[in-house]
Parts: C-alpha cells; sequence; structure tokens
C-alpha cells in the first residue's frame, strides 16, 4: 500500500518534472543549444498564476489558459533576447546567455513578489481523495491529467499538423527546412514559446503541492537536463520517461528501508534524500559513461 | 597569445600600469580587499581558460575544484593548525588529484554530457560538505583559517597580502602565457575548431584535453587556498553553482583565452556588484542584464573587443616572413623494398545495416599516386577514414611499411607518416596560413625527428617550425598570403593550404580527398604540377577524385569502388575502359568512356 | 584611514564639555548588512524591517543615518559590505546578517576595527569565539531548543520522539541542541533525518518516521519546507503532536497552511509579534504593518529591541562603537519581547515562547513562556 502511495506521489512529481523536460529537449532539438533558463520559467510561471490569482481569485484550472499565453510571450521575448542575438555563434553562448536571463528572471520575481514561499491556486479544489486506502490529493490527480492531457496535445501537434511538421523539420535540419520555404525563425521562436508555456504549466501545477521560491528555478532545471539526458539527448519520450524515472526513484528511494524488510537495520541511514541525491548524480554519471548516448539512444542533431 | 602583436605589446603594458596605479589610488581596506580578491578570482579564471578557452570544452567544475582547495586549506588550517608551507601545496594537489580521477569516465564524454558530468560531480562535493559535518564543519563550515604565513609570522591584511595574492596572480599569468603563447595556444584552437583535422596532423587531442583540466584544476586550487586565507572561514557557499557561474561569467566577459582577459573579467565582475550597490536587491537585475549584453555585443570577451578597436585604429602591423628553412630530406625508411609502403587487406565497414566496405584489399608503393574514384556513397571516404584512424574497421587490416596501423589512434597514424586533407577543407579560419601549417610542423617538431639540436634559444623549436612553415608555403606558391587568415583565401588556396599542412608532416603518404573540387581550370593544372612534384620525394599519394582527367594526369594506377567492393584496379586508361566501371557510373547503359 | 581620524575627530569631540549640554541631536550611523538576495532573504527582510523600524522610533536626541546593503548570501559577501561600510565613516554600531557563515567571517574584522555587530543569528558559534563586538538578540539553539524539547517532554509528555531537520546550518546546530537536550531528559529520538531544503516529497520521511511508532514529532526545518511536511502529515492523518523550530513562527509560513492543517502544531521562537499580548506588542505590530505592509515574525521583533537597545546606549552617552559594545555589554534592556542582558559573551536572549495553533486562524497563541532558561537575567 505504502509503495502505491508512494508511486502515486512520484507520478505526480514526474508528471511536473516531465512538462519542465519537454520544453527543454523541445528547444534543445531546434536550436542545438540547452536552455539553463527553462527552470527559471517554471518559476515564473508559478509567479505568474500567484499574480493573476491576486487579482482574480478563481480556481487554478481557469487561469491555466491566461498562464500559457503569458508564460509563451515570455518565451518568445526570451528567445528575441537570448538566443536570436546568438544563433550563428557555438550553443555555449546561448548556454550562457539563458545562464543570465535566469538570473534576471529570478530578481524580478523576487523583487516583484518578495522571497517568501507561496502557493498557486488549486486547479479544481484543495483536499484528498480516498481511494481503498490510498490517500490522493485532488491537486495530485489533476496534475497528472493536465500534464498527460499536455503531452498528448504536444505529441498531436508535432505529429498531425503542418505546423508540427514545420516545427520537425526546422528541429531536424535547419538549411533543409529553409530551402523547403519554412521560416525557420519563426518556428524557433514559436518552440521557445510552446517551451516557456510547457515550463509555465509546470509551474503552476507544482506551486501549489511544494510552493515556489524566484530561486526553485535551479532545482527544476537540473532535474530536466538529468531526464533529457538519460532519457536520450533529444528524444521526446525519452526526456518524460526520465522525469518520471527521476521522481520516483526520488521519492522510493529514502523510503526503501521500508519498502524492503530484509534490509539490515545498520544501514537504514544510508537511505535519505541526501543520499538519494548523490545516488541520482552517481548514477547519471555511471549512464554516462556506460552509455553516452543515453538509456535510450540519441538523436539531436549535433551543431557543436 | 595574440593574434597581433602590437596590442599585445600594448596591452599587458597598459594593463600593468592601470593594476599598479589602483590600489595605490583606492586604498581604504574595503578596496584593498576587493582588489585581492580580484587577484584571486583572476588566477580562478586564468586556469578556467586551459579548458574552457583553450580546449573549447564547458567544464562545470571549476567552482567545485575551488571550494575543494578552499576546503583543504581550511581543514588542514583551522583543524590541525597547519600553516601556509604546508596547506598551499597540498591545497593545489588535492584537486588536481580528484581531476586525474574525474577525467577518465568524463572528459571524452561530448559537451552537453561533459557539461552535466562536470555539473553533477560539483553537486555531489557540495553535497558532502555539507553533510560530512565531523570533518567540514557541515552547513555552518569552518572559521579561524589562519593568514597566510610560516613559521608563526602571519602577513597582515591589506598592502601585504595583496601583494602577496598579486605576485602569485602574476607567475600564474605568466604560466598561462608561456604554456600558450604563440603557435602552442593554436594547436588547442586547431583541437577546438576541428578534433578531426588536430587528429589528422598528430595531435593527441585527448591528452591535450587531459592536461588542460588538470591546469585548470591546479590554478583553481591556488585561487581556493588564497581565498579560504583571505576570508578566515570556509563553507559551502564556495561550492556552490553561483560561484561556477561567477567563472564563467569573468571568462566570457574577459576574453576565453586571453591572459588579459580573465584579469579583465575578474576585476569587471567582482566590482560590478560593488557598484550596483546604490541598485539594492534591482542589482543583480543589472548584473545579469550586463552579462547578458556582453555575450552578444563582445562574443571574444573585452579582450576581443580591444583587439578589434587596435585594428581599427590601424595597430595591425606589417609583419615579415620568417626566412624560410627547408625540411629535412626524408630518410629512406629501413623497411624492405619488397614490403609495400600501404597495404590494406579484406577491409571491411558497416554503419547499421548498410554496407559501406566490404572485403577491399590493395596496396600503394613508394612515390606511387594511386587514384581512387566510384560513384557517390561508394565508400571511398570511409575507407580514407579508416586508414587515416578516424573509423574503426569492423574487420580486415591496414599495414604501413609492414606494420599493423588498423587499431591505431589517429593521431599515432598521423605520427607514423599518414597525412591527409579533407572533402570539407578543415582549417582554422580565423588563423593565419603560417599559423595553420606551423601548428602541424610545431607538432611534428615536438613528436617526430625535426627537434633542433644543439641549440640554446629557448624558442628554437617554435622559431623553427614558423620557418619551416614558410618553406612549405613557398613551396606552394602562397608565400603571399602568409599573414591572410584562412578564411579568407579562395577555394583554390585553402585546397593548397591543406596540402602544405599535411606536407609539414613529411609524411610518407598522402591521403587527398577531392583536391580538385572546387577548383577552376588553371588551379586544377596548377595542382596537378604541384602533385607530381610530390611524388619525387618518395612520397606516395592516394587522391579521391570525380573528376577524371584530373585524375589520368598525375595516376600511376587507378582503383575503383562501387558498393563498398573493389570493382577495378590497375593502369588508369584501363579502369577508365573497364565496363564495370562505366556502369557503375552510368547505370545500366554503358557508353563510350567516362567524361 | 578616514575612519581613523574620523573616531579621533569624533573622541575629540566627546571630549569637549559642549557636548554633555546634549542641546544638538547626536549623529549616530547604524549601516544594515543583511542577506535580501538569496535563500535567507525572507528572515534578512525582516532583519531590515525590524531594524528600520527601530531607527525611525530612535530617541529625539538621535539623528539616525542608516545605509541597507545587501550581504548576498556568502561570506565574501558580508565582509566587503562590512569593510565598505566601515569605511564610509564612523559607524557606531552594525545591524549584521543573521546567516552564521557570514558573521563568522565578519568577526575578525570587527575586533580588529571595534564595532559592535547586532545581529538575530541562531549559529552557537558566533559568541563562543570571545569576540567582545558581538550580540545576538535572537535567542540561540541553548535556549530556544531548550523550550522546545522542555514543552514536547514536559508538558505534552512525549518520550519516543522522531526528529526531521535542515541539511543546513539552521538545521544542523537545531538538531544537535535538540539531541542534547533530550539526552538530559534521559531520551534519544526514535528517528532521525535529515533533507535538503530541495526536497519536494515529505511522504518518504513521514512514513519512515511513523514506522518507528513514535509519539511525537520535533521539527526544524526552513519556511517552506516546514509547512510542506505539516500539510503532508496533515494529509496523512499522522495524528501526533508536531512541535516545529522557529520558521513555523513566521506568518508567511503559516500563509501556505489551511488553519485546519495547523491544528495542534506547536512551535518555538523569541516571541510571536502577530499574537500581540502586551500593549508594547500590539503597538509594535501594528506599526510594522503600517510601514511595511507585512506581517512581522520574531526575527524583525529580535532585531527591533536589539536596535533600540544600541539607540538607548547612545542616547544614555555611549558615543563611540567600543562605548556602544562596552554599554551593550553591561546594559539589562527591557525589550518588546523580553528583558535583553548579555551573559557575557554576547548573548542578549534568555527566553523562548511556545505557540500553538488552534485549527481556526493561521494567527497561534502563546501557550507558554521559558524566561531566564540560562539564568543570565539572574543578577
Amino acid at each position: 500500500m505504502l509503495t502505491l502511495q508512494l508511486l502515486v506521489n512520484g507520478v505526480a512529481l514526474g508528471a511536473a518534472y516531465a512538462l519542465c523536460a519537454l520544453g527543454f529537449v523541445l528547444v534543445l532539438n531546434a536550436t542545438g543549444a540547452v536552455n539553463f533558463a527553462q527552470g527559471d520559467m517554471v518559476m515564473a510561471g508559478g509567479f505568474v498564476a500567484i499574480g493573476l490569482a491576486n487579482l482574480w481569485p478563481v480556481p487554478g484550472l481557469v487561469l491555466l489558459p491566461a498562464v500559457v499565453l503569458l508564460t509563451g510571450l515570455l518565451g518568445l521575448a526570451f528567445s528575441a533576447i537570448g538566443y536570436f542575438p546568438l544563433k550563428s555563434r557555438p550553443p555555449v553562448s546561448v548556454f550562457i546567455s539563458t545562464i543570465a536571463l535566469g538570473v534576471i528572471f529570478q530578481n524580478v520575481a523576487m523583487v516583484t513578489f518578495g522571497p517568501e514561499p507561496r502557493a498557486t491556486p488549486p486547479l479544481l479544489a484543495a483536499g484528498n481523495i480516498d481511494v481503498g486506502g490510498l490517500t490522493i490529493g485532488i491537486q495530485a490527480i489533476a496534475v497528472v491529467a493536465i500534464a498527460a492531457l499536455l503531452v498528448a496535445g504536444q505529441h498531436v501537434l508535432l505529429m498531425r499538423t503542418r505546423l508540427g511538421q514545420s516545427l520537425r523539420a526546422t528541429a531536424q535540419d535547419r538549411e533543409m527546412a529553409a530551402a523547403l520555404g519554412i521560416r525557420v525563425n519563426l518556428m524557433i521562436a514559436l518552440t521557445f514559446a510552446l517551451a516557456a508555456a510547457l515550463a509555465g504549466v509546470a509551474g503552476l501545477l507544482l506551486a501549489n503541492t511544494y510552493f515556489i521560491t524566484p530561486t526553485d528555478g535551479t532545482n527544476y532545471i537540473l532535474k530536466a537536463y538529468i531526464a533529457a539526458t538519460i532519457g536520450g539527448w533529444g528524444r521526446l519520450h525519452g526526456a518524460i520517461a526520465g522525469a518520471m524515472l527521476i521522481a520516483v526513484f526520488e521519492i522510493m528511494f529514502p523510503a526503501l528501508p521500508l519498502l524492503v524488510p530484509f534490509l539490515p537495520a545498520a544501514i537504514h541511514g544510508m537511505f535519505s534524500q541526501t543520499s538519494a541525491s548523490i545516488v541520482l548524480y552517481v548514477a547519471l554519471l555511471a549512464v554516462l559513461f556506460l552509455r553516452p548516448q543515453g538509456l535510450f539512444g540519441e538523436i539531436a542533431q549535433r551543431r557543436a | 597569445m595574440s593574434r597581433h602583436v602590437p596590442t599585445s605589446r600594448l596591452m599587458p603594458l597598459a594593463g600593468l600600469a592601470c593594476l599598479v596605479a589602483w590600489p595605490l589610488v583606492f586604498t581604504s581596506p574595503y578596496d584593498l580587499r576587493v582588489f585581492t580578491l580580484v587577484g584571486i578570482y583572476a588566477i580562478l579564471v586564468l586556469g578556467y581558460q586551459f579548458i574552457f578557452g583553450h580546449a573549447g570544452a564547458l567544464a562545470l567544475t571549476q567552482g567545485a575544484f575551488f571550494g575543494i582547495a578552499a576546503y583543504v586549506t581550511g581543514i588542514l588550517g583551522a583543524r590541525f593548525g597547519w600553516s601556509f608551507p604546508a596547506t598551499f601545496p597540498l591545497s593545489i594537489v588535492v584537486p588536481v588529484l580528484v581531476a586525474v580521477v574525474v577525467a577518465v569516465p568524463v572528459l571524452r564524454l561530448e559537451s552537453h554530457y561533459f557539461a552535466l558530468a562536470t555539473l553533477g560531480i560539483a553537486q555531489v562535493a557540495l553535497l558532502i560538505a555539507i553533510r560530512w559535518e565531523s570533518v567540514t564543519g557541515g552547513a555552518n563550515g569552518l572559521a579561524g583559517v589562519p593568514g597566510i604565513g610560516a613559521f608563526g609570522l602571519v602577513l597582515p591584511r591589506g598592502y601585504p597580502t595583496l601583494a602577496f595574492v598579486w605576485g602569485i596572480a602574476g607567475v600564474c599569468a605568466l604560466v598561462a602565457w608561456w604554456l600558450m603563447r604563440d603557435i602552442r595556444g593554436r594547436a588547442f584552437q586547431l583541437m577546438r575548431t576541428s578534433e578531426l583535422a588536430a587528429m589528422s596532423i598528430g595531435l593527441d587531442t585527448a591528452r591535450l584535453r587531459f592536461s588542460a583540466f588538470l591546469l585548470s584544476a591546479a590554478f583553481a586550487g591556488i585561487a581556493g587556498a588564497l581565498h579560504a586565507h583571505t576570508l578566515r572561514v570556509v563553507s559551502p557557499e564556495v561550492l556552490e553553482f553561483h560561484v561556477m557561474v561567477t567563472c564563467l561569467a569573468m571568462a566570457v566577459i574577459g576574453g576565453r583565452t586571453r591572459v588579459i582577459g580573465a584579469f579583465f573579467g575578474a576585476f569587471l565582475l567582482v566590482q560590478l556588484p560593488e557598484w550596483f550597490r546604490f541598485l539594492e536587491h534591482y542589482y543583480l537585475i543589472a548584473y545579469g542584464g550586463a552579462l547578458l549584453a556582453m555575450i552578444i555585443v563582445a562574443p571574444d570577451g573585452l579582450a576581443g573587443l580591444l583587439d578589434r578597436i587596435g585594428a581599427r585604429l590601424g595597430l595591425k602591423p606589417r609583419q615579415t616572413l620568417p626566412s624560410p628553412v627547408p625540411l629535412p630530406s626524408a630518410a629512406p625508411d629501413n623497411v624492405a623494398t619488397e614490403v609495400p609502403l600501404l597495404s590494406v587487406s579484406g577491409l571491411t565497414k558497416r554503419f547499421g545495416g548498410v554496407t559501406a566496405l566490404e572485403n577491399v584489399s590493395f596496396q600503394v608503393d613508394r612515390g606511387e599516386i594511386v587514384g581512387l574514384i566510384g560513384p557517390n556513397g561508394s565508400g571511398k571516404t570511409t575507407l580514407v577514414n579508416i586508414v587515416t584512424g578516424l573509423t574503426p574497421a569492423d574487420a580486415g587490416e591496414v599495414r604501413l611499411m609492414g606494420q599493423d596501423i588498423t587499431h591505431d589512434p589517429a593521431f599515432r597514424i598521423a605520427q607514423c607518416g599518414v597525412a591527409r586533407t579533407f572533402q570539407l577543407i578543415e582549417l582554422v579560419d580565423d588563423m593565419t596560413c603560417l599559423e595553420n601549417v606551423a601548428v602541424a610542423r610545431l607538432t611534428r617538431l615536438g613528436t617526430g625527428s625535426g627537434r633542433p639540436k644543439g641549440s640554446t634559444k629557448v624558442d628554437a623549436p617554435l622559431d623553427l617550425a614558423k620557418r619551416q612553415a614558410a618553406h612549405l608555403l613557398e613551396r606552394l606558391g602562397m608565400s603571399d598570403a602568409a599573414f591572410e587568415p584562412a578564411g579568407n583565401l579562395a577555394q583554390g588556396l585553402r585546397r593548397r593550404l591543406e596540402i602544405a599542412r599535411a606536407l609539414a608532416l613529411e609524411p610518407r603518404l598522402l591521403l587527398l580527398d577531392e583536391p580538385a573540387a572546387g577548383l577552376n581550370e588553371i588551379e586544377q593544372q596548377d595542382l596537378a604540377f604541384r602533385l607530381k612534384d610530390l611524388r619525387t620525394s618518395g612520397l606516395a599519394l592516394i587522391v579521391i577524385e570525380h573528376n577524371v582527367p584530373f585524375l589520368m594526369a598525375i595516376a600511376d594506377r587507378l582503383v575503383c569502388l562501387d558498393a563498398g567492393r573493389v570493382i577495378a584496379a590497375g593502369n588508369p586508361s584501363d579502369v577508365r575502359a573497364d565496363r564495370n566501371v562505366i556502369a557503375a557510373y552510368f547505370g545500366a547503359q554503358p557508353q563510350d568512356g567516362l567524361p | 584611514m578616514r575612519y581613523s581620524w574620523l573616531t579621533g575627530l569624533m573622541a575629540l569631540l566627546m571630549l569637549s564639555p559642549v557636548h554633555a549640554e546634549q542641546s544638538a541631536p547626536v549623529d549616530v550611523s547604524i549601516p544594515v548588512l543583511v542577506p535580501i538576495t538569496g535563500f535567507l532573504s525572507l528572515e534578512g527582510t525582516s532583519q531590515r524591517n525590524g531594524a528600520v523600524l527601530a531607527i525611525r522610533n530612535a530617541p529625539p536626541n538621535l539623528r539616525v543615518q542608516y545605509d541597507v546593503v545587501d550581504t548576498g548570501v556568502s561570506p565574501e559577501g558580508a565582509v566587503n559590505a562590512l569593510e565598505r561600510a566601515l569605511d564610509r565613516g564612523s559607524v557606531t554600531a552594525v545591524v549584521a546578517s543573521m546567516l552564521g557563515t557570514q558573521m563568522l567571517a565578519m568577526l575578525p574584522i570587527v575586533l580588529e576595527r571595534k564595532v559592535p555587530l547586532v545581529t538575530v543569528s541562531g549559529t552557537a558559534q558566533i559568541t563562543e569565539m570571545g569576540n567582545p563586538y558581538v550580540f545576538r538578540f535572537f535567542p540561540g539553539d541553548d535556549v530556544t531548543k531548550v523550550a522546545h524539547v522542555r514543552y514536547a517532554v514536559e508538558e505534552l509528555g512525549l518520550r519516543r520522539l522522531a526528529l526531521v531537520y535542515q541539511t543546513t546550518a539552521y538545521g544542523q546546530s537545531g538538531r544537535r541542541h535538540i539531541v542534547e537536550n533530550l539526552a538530559k531528559h534521559g531520551l534519544a529520538p526514535v528517528f532521525e533525518e535529515a533533507l535538503e531544503v530541495q526536497v519536494r516529497d515529505m511522504l518518504p520521511v513521514l512514513s519512515k518516521a511513523k514506522a518507528a511508532n513514535p509519539d511525537g514529532i520535533l521539527i526544524h526545518l526552513h519556511s517552506g519546507p516546514t509547512a510542506l511536511f505539516i500539510r503532508q502529515a496533515a494529509a496523512m492523518g499522522v495524528g501526533i503532536p508536531i512541535v516545529a523550530g522557529s520558521a513555523m513562527h513566521q506568518p508567511p509560513t503559516a500563509a501556505l497552511l489551511e488553519p485546519e492543517e495547523l491544528r495542534g502544531v506547536c512551535a518555538e521562537a523569541n516571541a510571536s509579534p502577530v499574537s500581540g499580548g502586551t500593549p508594547e506588542m500590539e503597538r509594535f505590530l501594528q506599526q510594522y504593518r503600517e510601514t511595511f505592509g507585512v506581517e512581522p515574525d520574531g526575527f524583525a521583533l529580535g532585531q527591533y529591541d536589539g536596535t533600540m537597545m544600541v539607540l538607548e546606549a547612545v542616547s544614555k552617552g555611549a558615543r563611540t562603537p567600543a562605548e556602544v559594545a562596552r554599554a551593550l555589554a553591561g546594559m539589562r534592556y527591557d525589550g518588546v519581547a523580553m528583558t535583553y542582558k548579555s551573559d557575557g559573551r554576547g548573548n542578549m536572549a534568555h527566553s523562548a515562547v511556545i505557540m500553538c495553533f488552534d485549527g481556526r486562524t493561521r494567527v497561534p497563541k502563546v501557550v507558554k513562556r521559558y524566561d531566564n532558561i540560562t539564568g543570565a537575567l539572574t543578577p
């Protein structure tokens, strides 16, 4: 029962990580560059939602479209400042410019909203429901549902629409896409908008359960980066799987002494949440060492 | 390390004058402290330039090395009362040892993975510092780190500490400059521009990266130790990502490869937050904005910006070609002449399900020119890549003068005397022609026979390399372009420059991948003439070419590949008339012959 | 340089008989060096507000000049800010960051320059180094954790306690004192775990704690994690008392939770300004709300009291920083939160309160005062 409960919490956390990782990989595919401010986009989404909720106290679900719109616009502005002036430079320049933008985001949030942790309104309502002895937050269910919808929507957008075709062509080969008459710059800008909107929704979802402070972005970008790596550089579905894996690991690992009955009590102390982080990083290094192409192989085009 | 002589002379002097003047003008304890910190961060950045600037790898461990060194100093100094002469060397050794250990799994990774892996290592170091309370003092860290001193004497704050730190910074700057001076630094530039080209001239790129990584760690160790001594406390803050970002920003803003850039970057990024203090909590926004603006406006940092301004002011010098010195004449190899120079047997290579080469065998003799033809995708370039060690073969073997080189790394094969050019020219566009060739020549001098004997001049190999490079340019008729950046050249000259670079290796075998592509008729004739000339010195050539008339003029033999198999080999006119060859080129309808 | 001749001049002025008349207002300079950015900005902002409010309420014979400088969270930032403030001219006293590592870095400098630091830092070490220029107006862990443990053990009668703390200086120091105090009652935690600030899900640690079959949980976490922990504990229905560290008394922490989730939760602190109580407290509360538009916490109040004590010392005749330090070391001062007096090492606060939430509002009620825990107030 506990295992199930932990798993449910892990999936809810993983769903939000996945949205962040998804945006990270979309930008990665379109530009070949790591967007280190993707975590700060999550934070920005959370605070946009908090700002809106202050003006207009309605459930999160009602705020969702506005958050998508506003963070999408933020993504456009982000690409105009942080990516386009640098698009002919090596990817590391973009990496650094996104770090700089992240610093700006964090401190604008700090100045505007102050340093204290805040919570966004719940999507539908607060509270828990009991399902056969499992306590599941209504928010957790809503988070997983929204994340699943967005992932599916994103899949349909990329695979089934003309716009998606253009986006994918751009991600695969910019020169070829340009030769086919696709407006490559527009596609890249839209990718940034899409990535920012996904992160923004992640912020809205996460900040209700886990709260948000202006400096929280760093944690989310690290998770997204690791998820993208173990999921296979450039693989959208791999990143989602990676995000789930990380979240479930984070939650299950410290609880192992409860789940595995025959563990000697002497080593119970080794299963803390700090050691979970250390093990996660060491596992990451092991993955990189043994399978540099990620668990599922990589597909991103090389521009480095 | 600068490209233009006068700015490289003027700027350090002007910089030095400012450096000396600054602490004499701003004399309060606060100013002196901040300026001491500038010196410490400059050392950190000088180190970071090795791995990030020169080797071109986005390592995110520099902050961790810095923090580890600070902890070594802190733990030994505050807990055990050791003094500077003991803690300082250990604070350098420990991060270097950590670098050695992590380099093994990490250094071979590609850029984005490398960045993440190094970030992971830094995070682990931070977590350990926080959790290992009994040793590190936990999140509170350690207070009471002694000042810099020995035998009971401690350097007072203010000028003495400042002078000491800046003295070390000066030494570090000299070391960094010395290691990367002139075309030595160009070898790194070649490596980060084109790893393939670097390996093909015999540079052991893995070793270069490794040594750059260790140097970075050593410099970070020096900086970390001095930081702990200056602040007198060590806390997990020194290991946080923030320190790494600051270091990265300093390198980007100052300039990634220039010694003076490290000082610019350190100065600005230590001072900037202090200057922006009046903005209260808005100052970090201004800081982020300044960083962003610098990346966009000055991609080569302030050092590069000043260079550009210098060039605009007409400070660019007239440079004179070093007097050419011919390369030593090739000693005849001691291998029996029955043994062919190159023998390839049974080579097979598959990419996924596609067979690129299937059981390919042929030989090349000394002084022979072999033309390699075949339709697109027939495996010609793959064959060259396998012979030069860039691509591993699935089966078969490659022997050079009887020696098995099938599994040797590319740089070793290059050192054995196999040189090549590339289908898509791999030159460093920002480097002059002379530099492009001299790098290869210096590499050869460093590893091979040509080391000058009996010379007392410190930079004799460097000097000789440039003069021999000048000779090679002369031989290929491009002395006039010696100081032209390679990127400015026309296609024909670029091809020739690549050949000059290959010749700098004193090769026994030269592989040319489509050397005539993009050349006009006159250029082609000129090239053909020069290639035939090369053979007279015993050099063998393998020339991949679609342009059959060009090959007919120079080749002793032709080998034709189709779908990874040798379908014809021998006398050029026989091969050209071969029905299989014609079929391969023109599909099922054989015509009168090839164009 | 400038500093030394200015102090010299000040000393001369003080010796002059004119000064004793107190006709012209006395100039006082109190730089406020606190972490407004970084992970401690919530507490740092409280510190600033407390100090600024005190300066606004300064006795009329003083003309107080102050600068607020952000120290960030690095020792380097604090030291730079301090040196800079000291270079700016004569400084009476410094309101200094509550971050322990920053205090530790600033201590050697004030020892050299003889300027008192007034702080609400909880880090035990800062007053253990024999430095006569540090004054702590927030009860250290050697005071608050006594109250924390005594309340849990004596008032709630808990015996099997689980302990969850943060992997920060705040958490690690608190944990040490909790374990020591439990030992004085002949107890040891039945479960212990440290959490990083980034931990998002408290289910694993709650499940493990529950498996150890405790009768109460002591937590010593920062604001966000405290709220997360209490919310998930409520959702799980752990059904045992939770006694939290001082972060729980901060109004932004309670604001993250529903009143119902807070039912039965208790916390330690130096004081609970939002709970009111005395007329002085009500006045402080009202003025703070009006000035800053937010709710005050105990850090703001501690810093307020400390800064007021400095101003009182100056008003009573202390002029140089060294004199202020001597006055602070000898005076007894009745502040809004409690009576302050140095224990000889710069620990000024010796009282703590326990407050509990009743499940109906987010404003806790003070249920127990522990005064003079160290005995320093006893004449």
